[in-house]
């Protein structure tokens, strides 16, 4: 009998998953649609709370998926439920036949433009989360200019009915917290204004970052929520806002705008969702069997979900959530699959 | 009179005894929406009339809550109607309703 | 009895064509309709002096001096022959429907002008004489007349051979209703009304009234005369019965269901048929509803024949449980007085105008919805203090700052098109590429322009709104108002009265650089359908420019319902208790409509639109300036135009509609 178990997604929970199964003695396959594994975290430069390398991070969970075979560009192009195995069908023609599939499809950032009061994409001074740690991986960006004065706008299509999100994203306020910090860091001239609503600053050593913020770095917290941005002649922008501790209306000029865009349930797992008829709560991300104790099972028996396709996560969160995944899928093969060996 | 040396002067503080419940949940009726909003302040920074003179749901809402209503009808007095903290809310208040009940709750009283 | 009355008639008037069968003209079974027709008569006597007594007196003048303006007879005219008795607004749309309609009406109309005529040219003695029964003659003229066939002549054939082919026509209408109560979607209808009390008794009336009239002329056309349907008719009634024993009967029940009808007409929705011409007549004279209840709005109320097309119009019955929202509805609870009622539906309403574009009356009754909220709305606080203040430090200081050199052109953005900065990046670029000098007059925000306090019925409050604005513009010396949103150009082209002013909406402005060669755009392989913001089509008639300016940069795809057709994005400013919830399903239905030809994008012109879509839709939308700036062509070189202003002779009205 085959030992075979297929997980959906190469990102952080995928590869920590995969590690884990694999060195459980599983026959362990991962399929990324991307071109290279690591998700979203290949793309960060330093993690909140500590400033650690994101880089770090991505080299250990790659060595620990040592002997996992796994295919990059590959998409899942059917998925058919047997009585105890599932049939997958590869977009690169391979099939599989798998005792267990874990869905670990991740999340996909909101959409900026999408708020189209911000102007992401017509103003020039308008980046994002993404774009700003991609000039901190790079150090290059046409648009960070030594700028003397940096807004960063929190809940940007997080905890908001007009972009169909009710919900807090989890991991933004922290972000851009230390995405503020770092921007102090390489302009220490710079004034940083961070507009929030609630400052979700719920973790170990989060406080402690908030506070160095505060104290180190000067950065400006406002409390209100950005509503309009305009573009002047010399392309530094007006943000429009409320400071609702002093309730007064406020606006204020910016050399550079970022957007802390929220996570959305990635386009690709629902794709894969739709083909498995999972269900959805309101939020979008995958209903889980309960919502205390069963959060890596779904409701299809051999179905297991790893990381933030049931929600936003930390990274240490979601290497958990990896973790238990894997011990999830050993315990329901031992039960089912006794005579495994 | 005997001079005690101070006075009793009406105090700064907020009396939230004060909290008219009745008429507030006769609004809440009128526009369950009420309580829905967060205090995010969009409404207020991306006010057309607050340009020009203090006018603020956010703090209407609040001002109601804490049982000054004819400070929620100041904020609300300039209002225009003009639809744009609808388009801003995050929590998709019906705001021009709500304005337009809380003036009738409390505004012509 | 009847037969001997009959000889003595026939001897001493034998030459004539058609003989005074009863000289008297009278009989007994006309009394039912006499009591309808004096009952409805002085009750549309009564309600016209009420309607006319509660029209102000400047209305009412307007009124009196349009009856004897020959231009506006012509139109009463016209309008009365098109939309009362023809129905061409219902033909346009519907025909089989519209088929029915015209054929009760018309057909109706056309037997009671030949009955007349016939009285006319026959019995000349019963023709405008109420003694001579003038009332009930024309409309019994069967059954009073004896036909000589000794002197059979064409006039009188004629005659007969179009009454019977008219009263076939006005039977075939009413077998079409008959079958449209049972199968109303065979006449592509959705949603029908649920007839009221009163509405059955006379709409059961109304269906047995020609059948009988046909019964009642059958057994009379041996002698009074018929054509190709009573004369075989009588044939064979004759044949079947054997005597005239039904004659008198049936003349009865005719005269009893028609009595029943006009005594329960002022009480169902049929007193369309007669209120229809006195709104025609008011809506030519300019006349606009001021109160909800009152004058016009009656005449309004009155008019509306509950037929049920605005249930399929309406954008919020994409939910069943809107259905009670809808015009109709709102209509028959304002006839009812049912004040809780009225004030739900009243606020309900997006005020998107599609019941009254599509209404074959044209009862307004978004005006009445208006007219309704002001009567609780408008006794709300304000305090616009500030506007005073604003007129001299905000807008007018934008203007004519730069020593003396005055633009032409106003830019007015609007509130809602900051909250959509890509339509006036768009705006900024085609005014510089166009080489148009031009003041932005809210650049750092502006006044509203005062149509979202009137949709709430706040008139008063959007009077102080609507003044101020004006002073700012008039002041500026501007020649040009240029605007962005759909809500702003109508009320500024409806209320604000701005003198020498032009008033353009932005699509206007870019087709006509466009077409003057100011604005060069290229031609790509892209596909678009244009959304008809309300405001911009149904309530200001824009609908080429927008097309023409997309046609010119690629294909441009239809809706399914477009143009006075389009329905609403579902974020209107007019509703003010619709939620969030219920509106994102009227943009899921606009959405549906606009992809029904798979463009691959949607174009709109109007910021709340725009807005609404965003990420609702799954293909890209984006403003018409915003798609005009994305395909502009390469300038050659730098023109310099030698006129900063807008391409147009003044005085020329080509942006008028």
């Amino acid at each position: 009998m085959n030992n075979n178990i297929l997980i959906v997604g190469g990102g952080p929970a995928g590869m920590e998953a995969a590690g884990m199964l694999q060195r459980l003695g599983y026959n362990t396959m991962l399929v990324e649609r991307s071109s290279k594994l690591g998700g979203h975290l290949a793309a960060w430069d330093r993690l909140f709370p500590k400033g650690l390398q994101a880089k770090e991070t991505l080299d250990r969970l790659t060595a620990g998926i040592n002997g996992v075979k796994y295919f990059l560009d590959t998409d899942i192009n059917s998925i058919n439920i047997l009585d105890d195995s599932f049939n997958v069908i590869l977009s690169n023609g391979i099939t599989i036949l798998a005792k267990a599939v874990l869905i670990a499809t991740g999340f996909d950032l909101f959409k900026a433009e999408k708020k189209e009061e911000y102007g992401y994409g017509i103003y020039d001074r308008v980046i994002t989360n993404a774009d700003l740690e991609a000039y901190y991986k790079t150090g290059k960006s046409d648009t960070i200019q030594n700028p003397k004065s940096i807004g960063f706008v929190h809940c940007v299509g997080s905890r908001d009915e007009k972009v169909g999100n009710l919900s807090c994203s989890k991991v933004c306020c922290a972000t851009a917290v230390k995405q503020a910090c770092e921007i102090k860091q390489r302009f220490p001239e710079a004034q940083v204004y961070s507009f929030y609503m609630d400052l979700r600053m719920f973790g170990r050593y989060y406080e402690d970052l908030y506070l160095e913020a505060q104290k180190k770095y000067g950065i400006r917290f406002i409390r209100g929520r950005v509503s309009e941005v305009s573009e002047k002649e010399d392309k530094s922008l007006l943000v429009k806002a409320e400071d609702t501790l002093s309730s007064k209306p406020i606006k204020v000029s910016v050399d550079l705008l970022v957007l802390m865009a929220g996570i959305r349930p990635a386009e690709a797992g629902k794709r894969v969702g739709r083909m498995l008829h999972l269900s959805n709560e309101e939020d979008g991300f995958f209903s889980t069997k309960d919502t205390i104790r069963d959060l890596q099972m779904s409701k299809i028996p051999g179905l297991f979900f790893a990381g933030t396709c049931t929600g936003p996560k930390t990274i240490p969160e979601t290497l958990n959530d990896a973790k238990s995944a894997a011990m999830e899928i050993d315990e329901y093969i031992k039960q089912n699959f006794p005579d495994r060996k | 009179m005997t001079d005690f040396g101070y006075s009793i002067n009406t105090s700064s503080r907020m009396n939230l005894d004060d909290f008219d419940k009745e008429s507030f949940d006769k609004l809440a009726e009128m526009e369950p929406d009420v309580r829905k909003c967060m205090a995010c302040g969009s409404c207020t920074a991306s006010c057309t009339a607050g340009k020009f003179h203090e006018t603020s749901l956010r703090s209407a809402i609040l001002a109601l809550q804490n049982g000054q209503e004819g400070k929620a009808i100041d904020f609300l007095k300039g209002c225009m109607l003009c639809g744009k903290c609808t388009m801003v809310c995050p929590r998709g208040i019906n705001t021009r309703h709500l304005i337009l009940s809380i003036l009738k709750v409390y505004g012509t009283k | 009895m009847i037969l001997t009355i009959l000889t003595t008639a026939v001897d001493s008037i034998a030459d004539q064509e058609v003989i005074d069968r009863i000289p008297s003209g009278y009989s007994n079974f006309v009394i039912p309709f006499v009591v309808g027709m004096v009952f409805i008569l002085i009750y549309l006597l009564v309600g016209f002096i009420r309607i006319l007594n509660h029209i102000p007196w400047e209305d009412k003048k307007k009124f009196l001096i349009s009856l004897i303006t020959p231009a506006t007879i012509l139109k009463n005219i016209k309008d009365i022959i098109f939309d009362c008795l023809l129905h061409v607004k219902i033909w346009k749309r519907k025909p089989l429907l519209g088929y029915m309609h015209s054929s009760i009406a018309f057909g109706w109309f056309m037997l009671i002008v030949l009955g007349h005529i016939e009285v006319a040219l026959f019995v000349p003695k019963h023709f405008g004489s109420i003694s001579e029964g003038a009332l009930f003659y024309p409309i019994f003229y069967r059954f009073f007349v004896w036909v000589n066939p000794a002197h059979e002549t064409l006039r009188s054939n004629l005659l007969f051979f179009l009454m019977d082919f008219f009263l076939l026509y006005v039977l075939s209408g009413i077998a079409l209703a008959m079958f449209k109560r049972i199968k109303s979607i065979a006449l592509g209808m959705k949603h029908t009304t649920k007839p009221s009390l009163p509405d059955r008794i006379a709409l059961y009336c109304l269906w047995l009234i020609f059948p009988l009239r046909l019964l009642a002329e059958s057994f009379t056309a041996d002698l009074s005369g018929g054509s190709f349907l009573t004369v075989p008719m009588n044939f064979l009634f004759k044949n079947f019965f054997g005597n005239s024993l039904n004659f008198m009967p049936t003349w009865w029940a005719y005269s009893i269901v028609l009595g029943l009808f006009f005594v329960a007409m002022p009480f169902s929705r049929y007193m369309h048929i007669v209120t229809e011409v006195l709104l025609i007549l008011f809506r030519n004279a300019g006349l606009k509803v001021r109160k909800p209840r009152k004058g016009l709005a009656e005449a309004e109320i009155y008019a509306c024949s509950s037929c049920g097309l605005c249930l399929d119009a309406c954008p919020m019955n994409i939910q069943k449980k809107n259905l009670k929202y809808s015009s109709v509805y709102f209509i028959r609870f304002l006839r009812r007085h049912n004040t809780k009622k009225i004030n739900e539906i009243a606020q309900k309403c997006l005020m998107c105008g599609k019941c009254y574009a599509l209404c074959p009356v044209s009862v307004d009754s978004p005006a009445i919805r208006q007219a309704q909220r002001a009567t609780f709305n408008n006794c709300l606080p304000y305090d616009y203090g500030y506007l005073a203040k604003a007129a001299d430090t905000g807008l007018a200081n934008n203007y004519g700052d730069d020593g003396g050199k005055q633009p032409e052109v106003m830019y007015f953005a609007g509130c809602m098109s900051h909250l959509v900065p890509v339509i006036i990046e768009s705006m900024k670029k085609i005014f510089k590429e166009a080489g148009i000098d031009y003041v932005f007059a809210d650049e750092d925000g502006g006044i509203c322009c005062g149509r979202p306090l009137l949709l709430a019925g706040r008139t008063e409050a959007a009077g102080e709104v609507m003044e101020s604005n004006k002073k700012m513009i008039e002041d500026s010396g501007c020649k040009f108002l240029v605007l962005s949103c759909p809500i702003c150009y109508k009320v500024f082209n409806e209320e604000y009265n701005l003198k020498g002013i032009k008033i353009i909406h932005h699509t206007q402005l870019i087709d006509r650089l466009i077409d003057t060669g100011r604005l060069e755009v290229t031609k790509s392989d892209g596909s678009f359908v244009y959304h008809d913001p309300c405001d911009l089509g149904r309530g200001s008639g824009i609908y080429e420019e927008p097309r023409h300016i997309l046609s010119g940069i690629g294909e441009l795809k239809k809706a399914s319902k477009e143009r006075d057709e389009s329905i609403c994005c579902g974020g209107s400013l007019g509703s003010l208790t619709l939620d969030y919830k219920d509106r994102g399903e009227i943009t899921q239905g606009s959405i549906e409509s606009l992809l029904a030809e798979k463009p691959r994008e949607i174009a709109t012109a109007c910021p709340l639109c725009f807005k609404t879509f965003g990420d609702k839709a799954p293909v890209p939308v984006k403003d018409i300036a915003q798609i005009v700036c994305e395909h502009l062509a390469q300038k050659q070189e730098d023109k310099i135009y030698s006129e900063p202003g807008i391409p147009i002779a003044p005085e020329k009205e080509s942006f008028a509609r």
